[in-house]
């Protein structure tokens, strides 16, 4: 099976990564590529303890403050490797042609957003989440962008004007931070495989940090006017960065737009 | 100096995913991995630059005719993780490029691996090629 052999091969190069050591030289120590973060539980050799419990704030809730980055399996499917979605006719036509032209009008090669969640997925590059009484913010390092998750207990707004994030507001059930997020702008791709939605979608989602180094995600897509049924997606699992700050990054050179096929 | 990238971060191997993705790039819609090359010359520029790292060097043919071909690499976010600095790799130096071509018959390619050849280290190129 073509995901086996794929494994495989990304576990020779994980081994092969993984032999090399890693060496910081001398002026490494005033990067902030590698830099000790206060409040970081440590093994006694000093090294982070990502099986310890997880951090609260001080009104008692699981704090999810941290750098994350989304195991690889969600990047094409969010509903999980193989799983086929119904879909409305004019959105599997659409999904058929993101996929038989390989992405090739995906936004991001423009330097244009995600959207939700696919920006939490990019593969090897992450994101920030800051957690605040009334606001968590996810910070994106993948061209420098970032949603606002308001816990002040607002309602979504009426009729707001469309968003590549959408409008998102955030509540504690128990241990799990629930948000809702809508009015969304048509065009942004659900995962990496280009699901499509409609300006009808409305995305719930549930995270869990069940201890310091994870983080976990459900998704529940509902969008009546491009899927007849809402859908779930496979929980998602982050694993933190720790002792890292995030990377500016901006589109300085983009040029991929110039070399794929089609679009000369 | 040459020390500083002498090995590959082992923090590679934790971002590199472990499922069948295209990653964020559509590596598919431009390069062909039936299409493997292997070129050595000397880097004539190098763009550190998002969103993604980009250097040309003089390839040099049996009949001494140089072509400047370019490559493309991962973001310098994650070279810079995998313990490349923006010196790691300077214009002047010659190295061995091992990747994919455009699909578009241009003298460019994708990056897997170069190898700087002055003292044979190897530095994987964070490239999307390598997240599938």
């Amino acid at each position: 099976m073509t995901f086996l052999t794929d494994a495989a091969k990304r576990l020779q190069v994980s081994i092969a990564a993984m032999t090399m050591l890693f060496v910081m030289a001398g002026p490494a120590s005033a990067q902030w590529l590698n830099i000790p973060l206060p409040g970081t539980p440590r093994t006694p050799d000093g090294k982070p303890n990502l099986m310890a419990p997880a951090p609260k704030t001080t009104d008692g809730k699981p704090d999810l403050s941290g750098i994350w980055h989304a195991d690889g399996r969600y990047l094409d499917n969010l509903a999980g490797e193989g799983v086929d979605v119904p879909m409305h006719p004019w959105a599997a036509a659409l999904y058929k042609q993101r996929m038989d032209t390989l992405g090739r009008d995906k936004p991001q090669l423009h330097c244009l957003p995600h959207g939700v969640p696919d920006a939490m997925l990019v593969a090897a590059i992450p994101f920030k989440i800051v957690q605040t009484p009334r606001e968590v913010m996810v910070l994106y390092e993948e061209f420098n962008q970032y949603r606002q998750i308001f816990t002040d207990g607002r309602s979504l707004p009426n009729d707001p004007n469309p968003a590549w994030f959408g409008y998102s507001i955030g509540k504690w059930e128990g241990d799990t931070f629930v948000v809702e997020t809508a009015g969304f702008k048509e065009g942004t791709w659900l995962d990496n495989g280009g699901h499509p939605h409609s300006d009808a979608l409305h995305i719930t989602e549930r995270f869990r940090r069940p201890n310091f180094g994870t983080l976990e995600l459900d998704v529940a897509i509902d969008d009546p006017k491009a899927y007849p049924k809402p859908w779930k997606s496979a929980t998602i699992h982050f694993k933190l960065l720790p002792d890292t700050e995030l990377l500016e990054h901006l589109c300085e050179n983009e040029r991929d737009a110039q070399h794929l096929l089609g679009n000369q | 100096m040459k020390t500083r990238f002498a090995v590959i971060v082992a923090g590679l191997g934790l971002l590199l995913s472990a499922g069948p993705a295209l990653a964020h790039h559509a590596f598919a819609a431009e390069y062909d991995a039936k299409k493997p090359i292997k070129l050595t010359g000397a880097v004539t520029k190098l763009e550190w630059l998002n969103p993604h790292t980009w250097f040309y060097i003089d390839v040099k043919d049996d009949n001494g005719k140089v072509t400047n071909w370019g490559f493309e690499m991962g973001s310098p976010n994650i070279l810079l993780r995998a313990g490349w600095t923006r010196n790691s790799m300077k214009p002047g130096d010659v190295v061995t490029v091992e990747g994919s071509r455009a699909k578009d018959g241009s003298n460019n390619g994708n990056v897997k691996v170069v190898t700087l050849v002055s003292t044979g280290q190897r530095l994987f190129a964070g490239s999307s090629q390598e997240q599938q």
